[in-house]
């Protein structure tokens, strides 16, 4: 049952036909240099890090869902190794296991990453700058997108899109909120998953996704008591019943999410307040100065102030830099929804696209404060980044 | 024709019995002209077709890769093994063996664990706490993967286990599991749970078309006997004849009955004789048998059927059609 094999090529035409992508990589190859140069120039040290890489921190950090754009192989002694998808977690691992790690460190890189895209080629070019270790964040925030827009401007798109978002903004209007703990986390959750969150909203208010008639009586019953008595009577049933705890969870973990449950109530529902204050939230958009007095006005309204006031000056002193830089922050747009579903962002996150062309981005990236701890580092490193899609600048910013 | 149409069927154990059993009910008898170890075989009386006895993974891949025309394969296989399955073979028919469902279990001792929402929160609250994500060992790595993203669950890793996963959470090497409950009975004796909402897919063992492999007039000729036999087998499976004699007209009655009882009525009115020939699901036999007596019939007759042959062809038309 063998099937023919695919015909041989005309070995002239296939000679022909490599001489040109030979040359054409070329030529978009020394056009990324140039900038990638100016970029060392500015004092971002170039690296290189392996090509081939350990799978596990991208798939820790970016979850299970990558794997199925991630080439995978497996070593000899049973690691799992993966052409790098990305170069921001391997320029960090190499910083943490440098020297200067914990110290200020700029790096530049430039090289190709390899995800599966079933529109395109696997394999593509990406150059980027990872910044670790400054504490000046909003002045660093505004030199990656002067730094994103002098690569798109090298490439001939001078006047892209600018698109950004804060996620710091969410997660400090959620930390404000008076709520069960239980609640904030799965708010966050749903504002970093792709899901639709009005749908989760929609759950959260109704609680239908909540009700537990099994245990509908005993949660009742324990609501209220003294948590320490209600604490040991859980564990005590678990071990009279003879449940040993397999699994990695501890009785205790058990015993205390089981409380926490019947403390949000057995039909607990999502104000319907909280839900109107989160939805104007994230349908606040315009240019950086309209969001700020939008969201400031919000914050004021609804006695946010507080929670909101430290992310908020950040905000508007990260304006004030992009001003200082020289771009016209009348042409960024702002939105507060922008940035869900990103991997491990903390704060900014923007994207440049070509107005003319689809939304595919031209340059991304973003604050990820907690990339680092989450890679090993003892005590946080801020963090902040982007990454240049250099095949397509080359297509749309057209001839040098 | 250059190459034999090839229909592959699983090598070994209940899966080869069920299927050749199937098989030989629809009056296709499997040989194996050149002793039982041979792993080639040949059906009686149907020249062209060679079968196939491979192992029920590469039945899935060689379908996939359409190097074999028709199989019989689990369904958890093909979703599991074949990225857009759908666009690569074209599921005919549930076989009614091999039944499987794929189902997602954690520890008992997690009583407040009970649905996919829950494990939601408790993933993430385990990945606080611990520093660490919660493993779900498992042999269905895309299935796993698919269903957890459609509850938007992130915090996890899938450990790959081949063999024994249910004793994965008691040897500490996963939190929870995603494997096959035929029973449950299994799960139980390791101390695990079904979650409410956590069965991913009822499998059970399907007749499978490749979209892949060549389909020319000879083969499509060849499919639509083979898919001819079984839809009569499986029709005459899903009916019995019930026959009665009526002195008077029956148009009111058949009708009636076909409301009442979801009869057929293969060969239209009664024969000259009054003789009235009616298809019935099996579990209306009795109650029709008591429709017909109490309206004229004197004796009813109800027999089982060995093929019901009709002018259209329901499973060869589900083959062309996903060509």
């Amino acid at each position: 049952m063998l099937k023919p094999g695919p015909q041989t090529p005309d070995l002239n035409v296939l000679g022909t036909a490599m001489d040109a992508s030979v040359t054409q990589r070329q030529e978009s190859d020394a056009r990324a240099e140039t900038l990638v140069a100016s970029y060392e120039r500015a004092g971002y040290v170039r690296v290189a890090p392996a090509i081939l890489q350990p799978a596990e921190p991208f798939l820790d950090l970016s979850g299970e869902d990558i794997r199925r754009r991630m080439y995978l192989t497996t070593a000899p002694d049973g690691d799992e190794l993966c052409l790098r998808p990305d170069l921001t977690i391997p320029v960090s691992c190499d910083y943490l296991a440098s020297s200067v790690a914990g110290k200020a460190a700029n790096y530049c890189y430039f090289g190709p990453v390899f995800r599966h895209r079933s529109d395109a080629a696997a394999e593509f070019l990406q150059a980027g700058i990872e910044s670790f270790g400054r504490a000046d964040k909003a002045a660093a925030d505004a030199e990656m997108m002067s730094l994103g827009l002098e690569a798109t401007a090298h490439y001939g798109v001078p006047t892209p899109d600018i698109q950004i978002g804060d996620v710091a903004l969410f997660a400090s209007l959620i930390a404000g909120l008076d709520l069960p703990p239980a609640w904030k986390r799965r708010l966050i959750k749903d504002f970093n998953r792709k899901t639709n969150l009005a749908q989760d909203l929609d759950r959260l208010v109704l609680g239908g996704n909540n009700a537990r008639p099994e245990y509908q009586g005993v949660l009742a019953a324990l609501a209220g008591s003294d948590p320490k008595g209600a604490h040991a009577l859980v564990t005590d049933l678990l071990s009279i019943a003879g449940i040993n705890a397999v699994g990695g969870r501890s009785v205790g973990e058990i015993a205390d999410r089981f409380l926490e449950q019947s403390a949000l109530g057995a039909s607990a529902k999502l104000p319907r307040e909280v839900r109107g204050l989160i939805e104007r939230f994230l349908s606040i958009q315009g240019n950086p100065d309209e969001g700020a007095a939008a969201l400031r006005a919000l914050a004021r309204e609804t006695k946010m102030t507080p929670a909101l006031a430290s992310a908020l000056d950040q905000f508007e002193s990260r304006t004030g830099f992009l001003e200082a830089r020289g771009i016209d922050v009348k042409r960024v747009r702002f939105s507060t929804a922008f940035g869900r579903g990103f991997d491990y962002y903390t704060g900014l996150v923007f994207e440049l696209t070509d107005p003319k062309r689809t939304g595919d981005p031209l340059v991304a990236g973003g604050r990820y404060d907690e990339l680092l701890t989450r890679l090993g580092a003892a005590n946080p490193i801020p963090a902040v980044g982007f990454a240049v899609w250099i095949e397509r600048l080359a297509v749309y910013g057209g001839a040098p | 024709m250059s190459e034999p149409f090839v229909l592959a069927v699983p090598a070994k154990g209940r899966l080869q019995e069920n299927a050749e059993t199937f098989f030989a009910r629809a009056g296709l008898t499997l040989m194996k002209p050149r002793g039982a170890r041979d792993y080639r075989g040949a059906i009686a009386g149907l020249d062209g077709v060679e079968v196939a006895y491979l192992s029920a993974s590469e039945i899935t891949s060689q379908l996939a890769a359409g190097a074999v025309h028709l199989g019989v394969t689990g369904e958890d296989l093909v979703r599991e093994m074949i990225p857009d399955a759908d666009k690569r073979v074209v599921l005919i028919e549930g076989l009614g063996f091999g039944f499987a469902n794929v189902v997602v279990a954690v520890p008992q001792a997690w009583i407040d664990v009970r649905t996919m929402s829950d494990i939601d929160d408790v993933t993430t609250s385990f990945r606080q706490h611990h520093d660490r994500k919660m493993r779900v060992a498992t042999k269905y790595i895309n299935l796993t993967r698919d269903f957890f993203s459609s509850y938007g669950i992130v915090d996890y890793r899938i450990v790959e286990s081949s063999g024994a996963t249910e004793g994965a959470p008691a040897a500490g090497t996963a939190e929870m599991i995603v494997d096959i409950a035929t029973t449950g009975a299994t799960l139980a004796a390791n101390g695990l749970k079904v979650v409410e909402d956590g069965t991913i897919l009822r499998s059970q063992a399907n007749l499978v078309a490749a979209r892949g492999a060549t389909w020319g007039k000879d083969e499509r000729d060849l499919a639509r006997v083979i898919l001819d036999r079984v839809a009569a087998q499986a029709r005459a499976r899903a009916f019995r004849e019930v026959r009665a004699r009526f002195a008077a007209s029956t148009d009111m009655l058949v009708e009636n009955a076909k409301r009442k009882f979801n009869i057929e009525t293969p060969f239209g009115g009664p024969t000259a004789a009054g003789v009235l020939t009616l298809h019935c699901p099996p579990d209306q036999v009795y109650a029709l048998t008591n429709f017909l007596r109490e309206n004229g019939a004197e004796a009813v007759t109800v027999a089982e059927l060995g093929y019901v042959f009709s002018r259209d062809n329901p499973l060869y038309a589900k083959l062309e059609a996903g060509l």
